[in-house]
């Protein structure tokens, strides 16, 4: 999967410019997450990549494809979204008949469908609730079901649109697991996340967008290292990595390991020099 | 005027046609002008306490319940809704639906609760003028609520409720569509308003802010209030994990760094007591 | 879209007007339509009505959805009426395969200036006012919370559910329902809307009023007041009498004429 972004701009009708010049390939399997300040722009490029919205000027690629090539139910098949609100994603009377919509629409076979509907409700954790009316779901239930739904037309890319909002602890572990799960399956998977945490402990590639442009792309250590531009577009680095610039470690960790690793080495070097 | 603000006495709810109670033989007090936070895993009934704190439970949602709440001396369940809003606010998470939807511009928005009690044009304006500098949403007073961003609505969510000037304000999951900066600075004017006298009473996942501005946190688990205390004796229950919850990751370092033997400090639960803690480690 | 509250200030007298006395205009000069036997009156009606529209500056909003809605339905109605009414006796043409009557011909007119005049009349008022502005002048008059609610809700709750529903459109095109191309596709795509559209709304309304609730929409004994001052002219006590009394009077001269007298 590649997905290119070239010199992207986008203008509401409302005259409000909410993308200016983006360019970004993004290839492979690793995971990226989009950060940035609330109206930077995350959800308006996102919608990009399956044709929700068309570029005002610029062009996007899916696999070397024009966007503009297809409508977004066709691209539906190849790029997967799931959206920020749950509640506008599911319409059918079962989870069961929500998984299968989506397949059945793109003509999967029936074995292929059963099969997928036991893959994936395990994966969401709905396997018990199969039968459940979308509606009886509690409010986390239904943003795995619509991870689910999405994953069940098993495309190459899929997008998230804050997952974590409203989750418990239990909840973003199960995420972590759907991510790493998408990865070893060859998906490429983009997220947009306000929870720093969550960013760091699944994604190594983040992008920073402010004002609609992405002013920062690179690895996970070098763009929380840049506190001061994070500040600009407020974002804060997770607790982990604020402890150890607080303690002016050398390095930028962003898990446990990792932050003794900085210690040590820090404290190695504090002893020598003594 | 009493210590103690706001009692819940062996509270149970079970909302009709459900069969499993969704808070079980509740008990605890809060404060007058503590910060005070409610933690849990989704569905041990967090949303439920708020919504019973205000009254909207039993008088907006039915449903059976035993035992009582008094909020200030008035008992929730003799007190209508509108007399409970003179003394105790509800922020909740969806802002959209927090909108008045009679108003054409955020000022009326925040006008609105202020109308419903009869406050006069004049300290009205003061009001919202002075709310709408503290939530930075002065530029957009003019503007239709519903054009708005989901975090600027939340922002204008929050200053509605705030310019009740409630003694007690429930917010309940209230900033998830903020950036995390952009939360920050709310916790910041809660914390400023709680500085004021107000008790603040605030349901929240992220544990590290919890940690750093509660003064007695509450843990909720099915239903049960499995513990109450000080942030730090919640946030270093061995047991809390059980509850799906997680400790802030200040805890995850104090405990790495007294396994290896660099401190032997006591936990440090928030930012500022953790770098600290390393800078003293890195002595040596 | 064309009765959605997009008030555009275009600072006219009938802009200053207050909300009240445009409601009050809505009542009578729709009822004394309603009433009076003959069609002729309705008709003056519209003619005033337009030029009030002009005054007002928004004529061609005005003639668009009245023609718009006018045209259609009076050539509806002149069929139905005028060719099968069971009131037809005079007949003023024979068009071969059904004879038109006269009395189905004033009916059909009567029914289509009376739904005229009240589109035409509201239509006035809301793109007049500014939705704050009626609020406020509910409010004066001591209008129940629960009554003023319900008007003001659903004027402002269109353009939020107009959103929702291209949200949750959007969110099915991701899902592989074709929204677009021809009309079976459209029409396809709007069985599943409707699910999603009615289940969120009922959440939306019970949150909604929670939020209500919880500031104080039932407190009673309280004179409510509003941010916003409902607009005041000159002209609002004179045309409040004349409005009344216009009514009265088509009132009275209706009576005469059905018992005979005129």
């Amino acid at each position: 999967m590649k997905v290119e972004i070239k010199d992207l701009s986008y203008v509401y009708p409302s005259q409000d410019c909410a993308l200016r010049g983006v360019s970004l390939v993004m290839e492979g399997t690793t995971p990226v997450a989009i950060v940035g300040q609330n109206g930077a722009g995350k959800t308006t490029l996102v919608k990009h990549l399956n044709g929700l919205l068309r570029p005002t000027s610029g062009q996007v690629l899916i696999d070397g494809v024009d966007i503009n090539t297809h409508t977004t139910a066709q691209w539906s098949r190849k790029v997967g979204y799931v959206f920020q609100n749950p509640d506008d994603q599911l319409f059918l009377e079962s989870v069961r008949k929500e998984f299968e919509f989506g397949p059945k629409h793109m003509g999967m076979r029936k074995e292929e469908i059963g099969e997928r509907v036991e893959y994936v409700s395990n994966l969401v954790g709905l396997a018990d609730q199969l039968d459940t009316h979308p509606f009886d779901l509690t409010s986390t239930q239904k943003r795995f079901c619509t991870i689910g739904i999405i994953m069940m037309m098993n495309p190459d890319l899929i997008l998230f649109d804050e997952p974590t909002c409203g989750q418990d602890a239990q909840g973003i572990r199960r995420l972590r697991k759907i991510i790493q799960e998408l990865r070893n399956q060859g998906k490429l998977c983009i997220t947009i996340s306000h929870d720093m945490r969550f960013v760091a402990e699944n994604f190594k590639r983040i992008i920073v967008m402010k004002k609609g442009e992405a002013i920062l792309d690179d690895d996970i250590e070098k763009v929380f290292a840049r506190t001061e531009t994070l500040k600009q577009c407020f974002i804060t680095p997770p607790p982990i990595t604020r402890v150890a610039q607080g303690a002016d470690l050398k390095k930028t960790p962003f898990t446990g390991k990792a932050f003794m690793e900085a210690f040590e080495e820090e404290r190695e070097r504090r002893i020598c020099q003594m | 005027m009493g210590k103690t603000i706001l009692e819940v006495k062996d509270f149970s709810f079970t909302y009709n046609q459900a069969i499993n109670k969704v808070l079980d033989h509740v008990n605890f007090r809060v404060d007058r002008g503590s910060f005070f936070c409610i933690i849990g895993a989704n569905g041990s009934g967090k949303s439920t306490l708020c919504n019973s704190l205000v009254g909207l439970i039993p008088h907006y949602f039915s449903g059976e319940m035993e035992g009582g709440i008094r909020v200030d001396g008035m008992d929730v369940r003799k007190s209508s809704i509108g007399e409970l809003s003179q003394k105790i606010g509800l922020v909740f998470q969806n802002p959209f639906n927090q909108l008045s939807y009679t108003a054409g511009t955020v000022a009326e928005e925040l006008a609105y609760g202020l109308g419903n009690r009869g406050v006069p044009g004049k300290v009205m304006q003061e009001k919202i003028e002075h709310m709408a500098q503290l939530m930075r949403i002065d530029d957009v007073l003019s503007k239709n609520p519903t054009e708005l961003s989901g975090g600027q609505v939340q922002r204008v969510a929050l200053g509605s409720v705030f310019i009740l000037d409630p003694e007690i304000l429930v917010l309940d999951e209230c900033t998830t569509q903020l950036d995390p900066l952009g939360a920050e600075e709310i916790f910041e004017i809660v914390k400023k308003i709680n500085g004021s006298g107000v008790t603040v009473i605030v349901v929240d996942h992220d544990m590290e802010r919890v940690a750093s501005y509660a003064d007695e946190v509450l843990v909720l688990s099915g239903g049960r209030a499995v513990k109450i205390g000080s942030p730090r004796s919640v946030f270093t229950d061995p047991e809390l994990e059980q509850y799906g919850v997680n400790p802030p990751e200040y805890v995850k370092i104090s405990d790495m760094l007294r396994k290896k033997g660099y401190t032997n400090r006591e936990t440090a639960i928030t930012e500022d007591q953790s770098i600290q803690m390393v800078k003293e480690a890195l002595k040596g | 879209m064309e009765m959605s509250n997009d008030f555009v200030p275009k600072n006219t007298i009938i802009e200053k007007m207050n909300p009240n006395t445009k409601l009050l205009a809505i009542i009578s000069l729709g009822i004394s339509t309603l009433i009076f036997p003959n069609p002729a009156l309705g008709l003056g009606v519209l003619i005033f009505l337009f030029v009030v529209s002009c005054i007002a500056k928004i004529q061609k909003t005005f003639l668009k959805v009245v023609l718009g809605f006018g045209i259609p339905i009076t050539v509806m109605l002149l069929f139905i009426q005028g060719l099968y009414s069971p009131k037809n006796k005079t007949i003023i043409a024979d068009l071969g395969f059904a004879q038109m009557g006269l009395e189905g011909v004033l009916y059909a007119l009567k029914i289509v200036v009376t739904l005229l005049v009240f589109l035409g009349a509201f239509l006035l008022m809301n793109k007049t006012t500014h939705i704050s502005n009626l609020v406020a002048a509910l409010t004066d008059l001591g209008l129940p919370n629960k009554a003023g609610y319900l008007v003001l809700a659903t004027l402002n709750v269109v353009p939020q559910m107009q959103k929702r529903m291209s949200v949750i459109r959007q969110s099915q095109e991701a899902r592989g329902v074709e929204t677009q191309g021809g009309l079976f596709n459209r029409i396809k795509a709007y069985i599943p809307l409707l699910g999603p559209v009615i289940l969120s709304s009922l959440i939306d309304m019970q949150e909604r009023g929670m939020t209500l609730e919880t500031r104080g929409f039932g407190i009673n004994g309280v004179r409510r007041t509003t941010y916003v001052k409902a607009t005041r002219s000159p002209m609002d006590k004179p045309l409040n009498v004349i409005l009344i009394l216009f009514l009265l009077i088509v009132l009275i001269l209706t009576l005469l004429m059905k018992f005979g007298i005129l």
